[in-house]
């Protein structure tokens, strides 16, 4: 920004503003509420990938969406290794519509979970365990050091860069929801915003009326834990309602695994409205003892353990932060955690190959899909038309499945064919986008097979 | 929690006050000088507070919004960007960016009830397109720091936050958004500055306080001198002149 495409928009009304000609769209990997996410390439350093969120113009007639104004705020004022980086914002005056782009990351920490519960059957190892949870802290710990708190912190939303010469390195991702708290902030429900409701913290799900970083610390918790089993901790059946339902089956499943909480661990627990009022009777539930440890197969005196206690501390106040995480034990011993934490430093370990995303290449940036099967390219070269219209197979340096022509009109067919990675809007979060996990149609079907796979229900989706 | 001030893009965009107070060649152009500059802007901040208390938002979305507009015009020529469109969409793009978001027909709807001149009438549509252009003038660059939130906890360490005290340095921080100084300063010197003066006209002995802080009191008297000059020439600033000034945008050179 600043230099090159911000601010040189066009007022003409062209199909072809000037700021699209400096990439060379890919295709199409992920869709949402709020538009599209393209995967595009910089024409003049062809190395370098882009994921370009496109937000459509709001159809009540209210301009750019508040979640686009204050992601772009936020992200412009930070700059750190383990934060997504924005690296240019574009306005198509003709149609309205706003573009960021960001540096494109290949993975993220909800696929991975997937590829070693669903593909390869073997837990993460404990080096990149450890290398994504120190990553993703300090990350955070730079965020709360600056008064920004996430509120949306999920294994989709945790971006890792793919081969290149930040390999390895965790990203986080997707600020629409973020908010520099210099003033209390209001309960995400006030302003109407769906979040899955798995990794929210016990206090948000009793009412509490403010965020505190605390929050985010909780999420952190809970994903660690999915690091180590593959599974959610704490899947919670969501109550569908507005606005601001109780949640009584996540918070349920939390009292189940941590026992249940009480006022002389966590005294501000009486001030809670949904405590106090106490309509369903939550004070009755009674799960005495924790038994996290067995949940997550660890050792109740390994380090591991003592950590991920810390996070699940039910009072927010007691609640490990950040800095403190990142001075903790777990990360002394070995393995020690490193930049890329997908490959150990130690030889001998066996590191595992992760998909790369599915790239739909039948889709321009106007989110029309071009029914012409796509032009084979030789690698690396450019793409004859430009865009929007033909776009280019992805050149990668390793194989990968493309979504191409012939199965995207079938996407029935797809669902079905377990073996492939290219299960299309399934899971993938470039810029971390906030999107809804696959059509309708796709769902259904996805769960079928999913109940015959492993039980996973489907990631929530999410309306902003 | 100034921490992050220093870090951040406010600070880093600061700008000195000649940078702030060059017209425009195509204002100029126009016949807009310095002073029709400065009486538009101001003007147009108190539009922006007329608006903003029909639509009930708060004082820090006033205070967003104005610096917003402010900071359009140190990049772009009141002839290209009307002022009468800028300051309804500043008010606009601060109430998404502060977390109160105003529909943009409830603006429209108010506009046309505070001024019956049709030189001020726009409709939604022209409030959506302004609000990407604002966008891309600012550059993107939203987060704003305002004087408002250094105010209560330097009153409380001075011991001088009781009610008179607080409302009257709370309006004079008001009025400081009828000037620039919100581009030019830190805001919580502007804070100081404002605590400075109402400790003068109270009477109310604030050196050793001021002297303790270690911050640089030449500022911060530069700043209180500022504002009480513009209090001093606020009486000559007359419908008239205002309305004189914006002829001239609408004149063709």
């Amino acid at each position: 920004m600043g230099d090159g495409g911000a601010g040189t928009g066009s007022n003409r009304s062209s199909n072809k503003p000037e700021w699209l000609q400096q990439y060379d769209l890919i295709g199409k990997i992920g869709e949402g509420t709020y538009g599209l996410v393209f995967l595009a390439r910089i024409k003049s350093n062809r190395s370098k990938s882009i994921a370009i969120k496109k937000f459509k113009q709001s159809k009540d007639g209210d301009g750019v969406s508040p979640t686009a104004i204050r992601e772009i705020m936020l992200l412009r004022e930070i700059t750190h290794e383990n934060v997504v980086k924005l690296v240019n914002v574009h306005i198509n005056h003709a149609d309205m519509s706003l573009y960021l782009a960001f540096d494109y990351a290949e993975h993220d920490l909800y696929e991975i979970i997937r590829h070693h519960r669903d593909k390869v059957n073997q837990a993460i190892n404990q080096y990149t365990v450890k290398s994504l949870l120190w990553q993703l802290l300090n990350g955070l710990n730079y965020l709360h050091s600056n008064w920004i708190i996430h509120r949306d912190l999920k294994p989709s939303n945790i971006l890792v860069m793919g081969e290149g010469e930040e390999h390895g390195v965790v990203k986080i991702a997707d600020f629409g929801l973020a908010r520099i708290y210099q003033a209390p902030l209001k309960p995400l429900s006030e302003n109407g915003v769906v979040v899955t409701i798995w990794y929210r913290a016990p206090e948000l799900l009793l009412g509490a009326k403010h965020y505190t970083s605390a929050v985010d610390m909780w999420a952190v918790g809970c994903i660690f834990a999915e690091l180590l089993t593959l599974k959610p901790l704490f899947q919670g059946a969501e109550v569908k309602a507005t606005p601001n339902p109780f949640q009584l089956d996540q918070l349920d499943k939390i009292f189940k695994v941590l026992g249940h909480p009480t006022l002389e661990k966590w005294p501000s627990l009486a001030h809670l409205p949904h405590w106090q009022q106490d309509s369903q009777h939550i004070q009755g539930h009674k799960y005495d003892n924790t038994n996290l440890y067995s949940v997550v197969h660890l050792s109740p005196k390994s380090p591991a353990y003592d950590l991920l206690s810390k996070m699940l501390e039910y009072d927010p106040r007691k609640r490990i932060t950040a800095a403190q995480a990142l001075e903790h034990e777990y990360f002394k011993i070995e393995p020690q955690p490193g930049r890329n934490a997908l490959i150990p430093c130690q030889p001998g370990e066996t590191f595992v190959n992760y998909p790369t995303r599915p790239v739909d290449t039948t889709t321009d940036f106007e989110g029309t899909t071009n029914m012409q099967p796509p032009q084979p390219v030789s690698s690396g070269a450019a793409v004859s038309g430009g865009m929007p219209g033909h776009v280019s197979n992805r050149s990668v340096p390793r194989p990968m499945n493309v979504v191409n022509m012939q199965r995207i009109p079938h996407q029935a067919m797809q669902a079905y064919n377990l073996t492939s990675q290219a299960v299309m809007p399934g899971g993938m979060n470039p810029g971390g986008i906030p999107m809804q996990r696959g059509v309708p149609q796709q769902q259904q079907l996805r769960r079928k097979d999913q109940m015959g796979m492993s039980g996973y229900p489907q990631q929530k989706s999410r309306r902003i | 929690m100034s921490a992050n001030f220093w870090t951040s893009s406010h600070y880093k965009h600061l700008l000195d006050q000649e940078d702030v107070d060059m017209v425009n060649p195509l204002d100029k152009e126009k016949g807009i000088t310095l002073e029709d500059f400065k009486l538009i802007k101001m003007h147009m901040s108190n539009y922006i507070l007329k608006l903003a208390q029909q639509v009930k938002v708060r004082q820090r979305v006033v205070a967003t919004a104005v610096a917003y507009m402010r900071r359009v015009y140190t990049r772009k020529s009141m002839a290209e960007y009307d002022p009468r469109l800028v300051a309804p969409t500043c008010l606009y793009l601060a109430s998404k960016a502060e977390e109160s978001t105003v529909q943009a027909r409830l603006l429209v709807f108010y506009i046309k009830k505070l001024y019956a001149d049709d030189k001020y009438r726009y409709e939604i549509k022209d409030i959506l397109e302004m609000e990407m252009k604002i966008l891309e003038a600012l550059n993107y660059y939203l987060v704003v720091y305002h004087p408002y939130r250094s105010l209560s906890p330097f009153l409380q360490d001075a011991g001088l936050n009781d009610l008179n005290m607080t409302q009257l340095t709370w309006g004079l921080v008001n009025d400081t958004y009828k000037m620039d100084l919100i581009l030019v300063h830190p805001p919580h010197l502007i804070a100081l500055a404002c605590i400075y003066i109402a400790s003068v006209l109270r009477e109310k002995d604030t050196t050793v306080w001021f002297e303790e802080l270690r911050v640089d009191m030449n500022v911060v008297k530069n700043i209180s001198m500022e504002i009480l000059d513009f209090y001093e020439s606020n009486r000559m600033f007359t419908d008239e002149r205002i309305n004189a000034a914006l002829q001239k945008l609408s004149l063709r050179p």
